[in-house]
């Protein structure tokens, strides 16, 4: 799965990095940005902004260390490996990576941790590397799917517990690994749709702005919208569907020509933050007024809160980063023994008019 | 003994190409185990009949009976196959392959499923490569050898496929003195085994330490074959360049006038031992005002390359060039023009115009940052110089704004010669000025190169057209093989005399080398 | 006959070719805009025009110096990553002020074109390899320096992104002046002419003295400078510095725009009106299939199409 912001294809090669860090010291020793003079940083592990997880539905499948055939250890005294996918270069990744290390701050476990920046081959040597290291216990968030019988295999000789998050890996549950934790992306849509349908009266004609194409995230965020819109409100009518490729200048433009086109248009769907912040920009940039059409997003983001608090945006449905206290609760139960589900879908929370105010900080 | 069979039986080859009669009735005849010298000046036609031989072109006329039967070849691949191998000048193989794949390109031996035999290809290649004195690991990619050794491979490849007739173009041209040795060791290996030899070169030593028999070509004629044994230096230097020894020149062939004269007094140009590995060892030259110096010489004697090692297009290794006394900066270009030093190249299609550019832009080229301020450019300034020049020269363009390459091979020529007279240069370095241009604008260019020696320039004059040389120079110094061996001046400068000195000098070619290495 | 219909319809080709290549990309803009005034609602508009131009604005400066670039016979592929560049490094100074940051761009584009033209003048490199090296390491310097999105508030960006004079924003009054810019360069000046020269015949340049160099190293300064402008100015309209993913295929809009607009890969030529005209072609197609809500494989089809045409339209220069 790719996340919702689009990705850069950062392959540079060891000298050019080398390079770069090197021009990079020079650059910012001296670089001031617009925020360093007031820090608007804020702690990024707001609390009450931990993922939940959805009731599972009774009689789905679960595990338990004596069918997964590992042993019963205590987390405080296990060491940890988390291997990340990609580079910390979204709000998403981010939050996601912060998320871990202070959870396993907060339970006093010693953590690992390995970035494959994109790069699928560095990922398996990551996760090899995390092993020698002596961790008991693993936290993948995958780049593939597919090609991970490698590090399964090593993994299974030291009977070590892999927990995946954010996507799925193709191996068989409770036996390659324990658990797998996410969002549920089609949920997501039509969870969207909802608030679209609030905000526009589930009448009028909406647009689409669709993520990058051939992504999973485009395809089921873009499913669940359409089925809920033909399910509960009929007169909603989806006039436009033009790719922003899960970028702030994209959705910006698509939309530019959207409301030259369709001057009527109600509602515009954006599949992630970023692509509605662009059209937002687009919407001001053509005298419009927050308001005038409603823009519902995807991810969660502080920028797109905030958007809501200011009025330009009706509704944010959270996709949620913070994968670290499920993660560890997921472990702690695993490794003491107790069943715990092989599919944990996290309960993401949405944000509109009436709470983005005072949940603002939840946001990442 | 019987008479070897005779493998090639060539009758009146004519080709024409658009505007010129390429190859004129040429007969040849070629018998197994003969080394038979190509030679001729350029545009004598050998390449367009190497080409007619190997099926790179069809002739116009004419039979080429190959081994008593009459062929046509339409692809060189089919000539190879049948029997004619060629090795250019240019090796021409593949570079990144290993050296087996390249012996065995096409051919290669295929194992039972139709696969590459590797194993078979590499044992069978190292063993004939042994043959040719080279000893190298045939895995290894082609390039990593050095160019005589590719050489060698590619002489290796022509003989493996079963060659009865292998041609070779000038394949010494990039070979060391060894290297050489070694070649005429396979050459006679060949003729011993039976193979025929068509040897192009313009070594004269080379000529006479492997050929057995000659066919000289000139203006796409044959114009002399025979044994070559029967045929002194000097009289093959005369058939070639189609001139009799002796005979009483007719005077005013050319537009040249020679009521210019030297002064006396310091050298406007003065170079000195300039010397680049492999093409020249140690030439000096000196011009001074006024005066216009010949280079003579066969092709591949050097005199190109002097003309582009002294304004600075051809780096050498040692040497120095004075202009009025001021010592150039070795290698540069722009440094040998800011000096006064203008070369009008031999190749004026692809290093002399700029064919998309119009006349105006082409005459204006090197001279413009002296017609610009600030980087901008002075039109009224550019119109007056291109105006002045197109009429002093007589430049035939339908406007200045034609594209040069548009223009006849004259008014090409001329356009430079206006680009270079732009500059007011101390020094014009002529090669090949009037080549491939109509008699009318090459008389043009003669009277011209007169009238701005009269003015005080330095000249130096390239031409393969002997009359040219010989009414236009004042003094002719004479290369062979990259080192000068003699100098004409006053009443020496003959035609006579000059194809004695080419003929004549006939130092090894160790000596020569030597003689470079000292320098 | 039969002879004489052979023998004009080469020649009527030939014809064809030579006039779809001067002004076939001004024919399919007024194409474009009789079919959109026709089948596209709220069309003939002035916002609709803005904003057609002020979308195509950076894409016409970025092919401005891919121009130039393509003149001498090279290529450019690092522009998108000197955008990214420009971005994060707008982000990064803009604590000083706007004109100090700009500034500081300036000195990165200019290093970064300076490689280039060094690696393709001096190391011999090709083109085409020397800017994928830049291209790749641009944009992870980019990365490095600015790891994610930033907003930026700076007044002064904001209104370079999105102010008017007289109603026309400041985008296209820029992308103008720097189109009149280049094509009096390439037309009047000693450079222009020695660059056309080098990209006609590098051999005959290199010896009738030119600086090739020279000439070859500011026209990859002059090509990173302005994707740099290019840059900032995307970077002003958005109101964030987005690095990883801003300017991202913007080589190949602008190498089309170059070519749609008929200069000859070749070198020697560089066509400045057809080049703005191409890439104003390119914008109206992908404006006229967005607007239409026709799937976005559709645009990179059509895409493919114009460039096909042009390269047709191009191949008779070949035969000289």
């Amino acid at each position: 799965m790719q996340r919702t912001t689009h990705r850069s294809l950062l392959i540079a090669r060891p000298v050019v990095v080398a390079l770069a860090a090197a021009v990079a010291l020079t650059a910012t020793s001296c670089a001031k940005s617009e925020d360093d003079a007031a820090d608007s940083k804020k702690s990024p592990a707001a609390a009450g902004a931990e993922q939940q997880v959805v009731t599972p539905k009774p009689g789905s499948e679960t595990c338990t260390v004596d069918a997964y055939g590992g042993k019963k250890i205590d987390l405080k005294d296990a060491t940890v490996g988390f291997s990340q996918s990609e580079k910390e270069a979204n709000p998403f990744r981010i939050a996601e990576t912060q998320s871990i290390k202070d959870e396993a701050d907060k339970r006093g476990v010693k953590l690992l941790t390995a970035n494959a920046q994109s790069q699928f081959s560095k990922q398996i040597s990551d996760v090899q590397d995390l092993l020698a290291k002596g961790a008991d216990l693993l936290v993948i968030a995958p780049l593939n799917s597919d090609g991970w019988d490698p590090v399964l295999q090593a993994a299974a000789a030291k009977k070590v517990p892999i927990v995946t998050i954010d996507r799925k890996i193709n191996a068989t549950a409770c036996k390659d690994y324990v658990s797998f934790i996410a969002s549920d992306f089609v949920e997501q849509g039509r969870r969207a749709a909802d608030q679209m349908i609030e905000a526009t009266g589930g009448k009028g004609e909406v647009a689409i702005l669709l993520g990058s194409a051939g992504n999973n995230v485009t395809t089921e965020r873009t499913k669940g919208f359409k089925e809920r819109v033909a399910e509960k409100a009929p007169d909603l009518k989806v006039v436009f569907e033009q790719t922003g490729d899960f970028t702030r200048e994209k959705g910006q433009q698509v939309t530019e020509q959207l409301i030259q086109s369709k001057p009527g248009i109600k509602g515009i769907y954006a599949e992630n933050d970023e692509m509605g912040l662009g059209a937002v920009a687009a919407l001001k940039g053509a005298g419009k007024k927050a308001g005038d059409v409603k823009i519902v997003t995807v991810d969660g983001t502080r920028n797109a809160v905030q958007g809501v608090v200011d009025g330009w945006i009706s509704g944010v449905i959270e996709s949620n980063p913070r994968f670290g206290p499920l993660a560890f609760q997921t472990l702690d139960d695993f490794t003491q023994g107790k069943e715990v589900h092989q599919d944990i879908i996290i309960q993401d929370s949405a944000y509109n008019a009436d709470n983005a105010e005072q949940d603002l900080g939840k946001a990442y | 003994m019987a008479p070897p069979a005779e493998v090639l039986a060539v009758r009146g080859l004519s080709k024409t190409f658009p505007g010129v009669r390429a190859l004129d009735d040429v007969d040849l005849t070629l018998h197994a185990g003969e080394v038979h010298a190509l030679i001729g000046e350029n545009g004598a036609g050998k390449s367009t009949l190497i080409k007619l031989l190997t099926g790179v072109h069809r002739p116009d006329a004419g039979d080429i009976v190959f081994l008593g039967r009459d062929v046509s070849f339409a692809t060189p691949l089919e000539a190879q196959r049948a029997g004619i191998s060629t090795i250019y000048q240019e090796v021409n193989l593949i570079p990144l392959l290993s050296v087996a794949r390249n012996l065995f390109l096409g051919r290669e031996p295929r194992n039972r499923l139709g696969l590459l035999d590797f194993a078979r290809m590499n044992r069978e290649a190292e063993e004939a490569l042994r043959a040719y004195g080279v000893r190298v690991d045939v895995r290894r990619p082609l390039r990593s050898l050095g160019v005589g050794a590719q050489q060698m491979v590619a002489l290796a490849r022509a003989v493996a496929s079963e060659a009865r007739i292998v041609i070779m173009d000038e394949p010494t041209s990039s070979l060391e003195p060894r290297e050489v040795e070694t070649l005429f060791s396979v050459i006679r290996r060949l003729r011993d085994e039976g193979i025929a030899v068509i040897y192009v070169s313009h070594r004269l030593d080379e000529l006479y330490a492997v050929c057995d028999t000659v066919t000289v070509l000139r203006d796409g004629r044959r114009v002399h074959h025979g044994r070559l044994a029967e045929l002194d230096r000097l009289s093959l230097v005369s058939t070639m360049l189609g001139r009799e020894l002796g005979e009483v020149r007719k005077e005013g062939l050319t537009k040249f006038t020679g009521d210019h004269h030297a002064t006396d007094g310091q050298p406007v140009l003065e170079a000195s031992e300039l010397t680049v590995p492999h093409q020249l060892h140690g030439v000096s030259v000196s011009i001074r005002p006024g005066e216009v110096v010949g280079l003579g010489g066969l092709l591949g004697s050097g005199r190109t390359e002097t003309a582009k090692a002294i304004s600075g297009a051809l780096p050498t290794t040692s040497g120095t060039v004075m202009v009025a006394g001021a010592p150039l900066r070795r290698g540069s270009t722009p440094a040998a023009i800011r000096a006064g030093i203008s070369l009008l190249p031999e190749d004026r299609k692809s290093e002399g115009i700029v064919p998309g550019l119009s006349v105006r832009e082409n005459i204006s080229l090197a001279v413009l940052p002296r017609l610009s301020r600030f980087g901008l450019v002075s039109e009224a300034r550019v119109d007056s110089i291109v105006d002045t020049f197109i009429e002093r020269l007589r430049i035939k363009a339908s406007s200045p704004q034609q594209k040069v390459g548009e223009l006849s091979g004259g008014n090409q020529q001329k356009v430079l010669l206006a680009r270079w007279l732009a500059m007011n240069p101390k020094v014009l370095l002529l090669d090949e000025p009037t080549r491939g241009i109509d008699v009318g604008a090459k008389a043009e260019v003669q009277k011209l190169v007169d009238e701005l020696a009269a003015d005080g320039l330095g000249v130096l004059l390239i031409s393969s057209d002997l009359e040219e040389l010989i009414e236009g120079s004042d003094r002719v110094v004479v290369l062979k093989d990259g080192a000068v061996v003699g100098e004409l001046a006053g009443d020496e400068v003959t035609e006579d005399k000059l194809m004695r000195t080419i003929a004549g000098h006939a130092p090894d070619r160790d000596a020569v080398e030597e003689a470079a290495t000292d320098g | 006959m039969a002879e004489a219909a052979l023998k004009t319809v080469p020649l009527d080709r030939t014809r064809i070719l030579q006039w779809l290549q001067t002004y076939g990309v001004y024919a399919g803009v007024a194409l474009l805009l009789v079919v959109n005034t026709v089948i596209t609602p709220h069309f003939l508009s002035a916002e609709n025009f803005r904003t057609q131009a002020v979308q195509v604005a950076p894409v016409i400066i970025v092919a401005l110096g891919m121009a130039l670039v393509i003149g001498t016979e090279g290529v450019d592929l690092s522009v998108g990553a000197v955008m990214a560049l420009a971005a994060s490094v707008t982000a990064l100074y803009l604590g000083y002020g706007l004109v100090p940051a700009l500034l500081v761009v300036a000195v990165f584009a200019a290093a970064v074109g300076f490689a280039n033209g060094a690696l393709v003048a001096f190391i011999g490199v090709q083109p085409i390899v020397a800017t994928l090296a830049l291209m790749v390491g641009g944009r992870g310097l980019a990365l490095v320096l600015l790891p994610q999105l930033e907003d930026l508030r700076n007044p002064a960006l904001a209104s370079l992104g999105s102010g008017d004079v007289l109603g026309i924003p400041y985008l296209i009054l820029i992308a103008a002046v720097l189109a009149g810019l280049v094509a009096f360069v390439v037309r009047r000046t000693t450079f222009g002419r020695q660059l056309l020269a080098i990209g006609d015949s590098r051999p005959a340049a290199q010896l009738a003295g030119l600086p090739v160099r020279r000439v070859l190293i500011v026209v990859y300064v002059v090509c990173a400078l302005l994707a740099a402008v290019a840059g900032v100015l995307a970077t002003a309209r958005l109101q964030a510095s987005d690095p990883t993913s801003l300017g991202n295929l913007m080589e190949l809009s602008a190498i089309t725009a170059v070519v749609v607009g008929g200069t000859p890969l070749t070198g020697g030529r560089v066509n400045i009106a057809g080049t703005v005209a191409g890439a104003v072609l390119i914008q109206l197609l992908t404006a006229t299939l967005i607007k239409h809500d026709l799937p976005p494989s559709w645009t990179q089809i059509a895409q493919a199409i114009v460039i096909v045409c042009a390269v047709y339209a191009a191949r008779g220069r070949g035969k000289r």
